[in-house]
């Protein structure tokens, strides 16, 4: 029976379009991000209050996916994003690059540069397709419990930021900040960490004033490669 | 449920070779599965063997998956260690400092397949 060398990554076809997407933006110099988390960890509100926060001094686009609905796409413009591209995957529980190129197409690039990409909300399958980002961000929240790093370990430790949400709720819950960094350590000692809480505003302009220099230092670098 | 993603990307490029290739029927895909690619095998057969029955082409096609160990060897004692959890400290310095060498493979290894003619089979590599 004739056997038939493939040797091909599986999501090979998905990396092409990866690869397409760092093409477009890269000498466009649009720094990219790509938003994960599980479902209300808060990553629309943390896009809303860095839009609020930076909409004033870069140009950001946002390009929203949800399963289904634009209710998210709407509060981001409200907050004053330059371009907002609504996906909705349909039940498909992560973004894939290809969706993302179709919303790129929809976007005015001239008046974008930094783009945030708002995953579906989920832990596990986001994970393995690469967007075309420059840096991921993983939101946890200190509502989903302490021991979430050890249980979606992958996520975290692709993850080159960690923002902890929800720090305004750390009277009322049982979450161990502590033991949530150490978790997250030992899976990705490189992570860098914010604790803020879109409720109140706390450790917002730590964030901000952080990603604003890093997307000037990507763009004045020109470097746009995923330290991975 | 990325492993139906997963199925379905792989379904695509077996069906293309498959087609390339002038095959009558695929009966076997190979796969390396890294342990540290967040993939499981349960779920990515079952996926596969639903797709599967809706291509005429995979009726019946089987998925042998090959798993690879997520190992990792310290930069500082140059240990090298199966990752536990993806807890990436060295096992015999306790350092922090180790670089991933295996276990994040998603590869199509090969396809055994019939060919319409089992005379003239040319295979195509591209
Ligand atoms: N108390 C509190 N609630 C928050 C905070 N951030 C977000 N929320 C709430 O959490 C819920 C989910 O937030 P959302 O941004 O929609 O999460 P997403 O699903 O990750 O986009 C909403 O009701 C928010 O108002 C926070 O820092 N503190
Ligand atoms: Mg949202
Ligand atoms: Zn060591």
């Amino acid at each position: 029976m004739p056997k038939l060398t493939i040797a091909q990554n599986i999501l090979a076809a998905n990396d092409t379009y990866a690869a397409g997407i760092r093409q477009a933006l890269a000498p466009r110099h649009i720094f990219s991000i790509n938003f994960m988390s599980s479902p209300g960890a808060g990553k629309t509100a943390l896009l809303e209050r860095t839009i609020e926060r930076l909409g004033g001094q870069l140009q950001i686009g946002v390009i929203e996916g949800d399963v289904e609905t634009s209710a998210d796409a709407e509060r981001i413009e409200a907050a004053g994003a330059s371009e907002t591209v609504q996906i909705n995957t349909r039940g498909n529980c992560h973004l894939e690059a290809h969706m993302v190129q179709a919303a790129l197409d929809q976007l005015d690039l001239d008046r974008v540069e930094l783009l945030i990409i708002e995953n579906i909300g989920n832990l596990i399958c986001p994970n393995a397709w690469d967007l075309g980002e420059d840096l991921r961000v993983v939101i946890t929240s200190t509502t989903e419990g302490d021991d979430k790093p050890s249980k979606y370990p992958q996520m975290f430790a692709d993850a080159q930021v960690v923002v902890i949400n929800k720090i305004d709720l750390l009277p009322y819950v049982d979450y161990d900040l502590e033991k949530a960094r150490r978790q997250v350590l030992a899976l990705n000692p490189q992570v860098r960490f914010f604790e803020v809480s879109c409720r109140t505003g706390a450790g917002l302009v730590e964030w901000c004033d952080w990603l604003a220099d890093f997307a000037r230092r990507e763009v004045t670098s020109g470097s746009k490669e995923l330290q991975r | 449920m990325h492993e139906l993603a997963m199925a379905q990307s792989i379904t695509e490029v077996v069906v293309k070779k498959a087609r390339e290739n002038q095959a009558r029927q695929v009966n076997t895909v190979r796969l390396l599965i890294g342990d540290g690619s967040g993939v499981v095998t349960g779920p990515l057969t079952f996926c596969f063997e639903m797709i599967a029955g809706t291509e005429p082409l995979l009726t019946g096609a089987r998925l042998e998956i090959e798993r690879v160990p997520h190992r990792a060897r310290c930069r500082v004692c140059a240990t090298e260690y199966t990752i536990p959890d993806f807890v990436i400290c060295c096992p015999n310095c306790g350092r922090w400092e180790s670089e991933v060498i295996s276990g994040t493979e998603l590869q199509i290894l090969d396809m055994e397949f019939e060919a319409e003619n089992e005379q003239g089979v040319q295979l195509c590599q591209n």
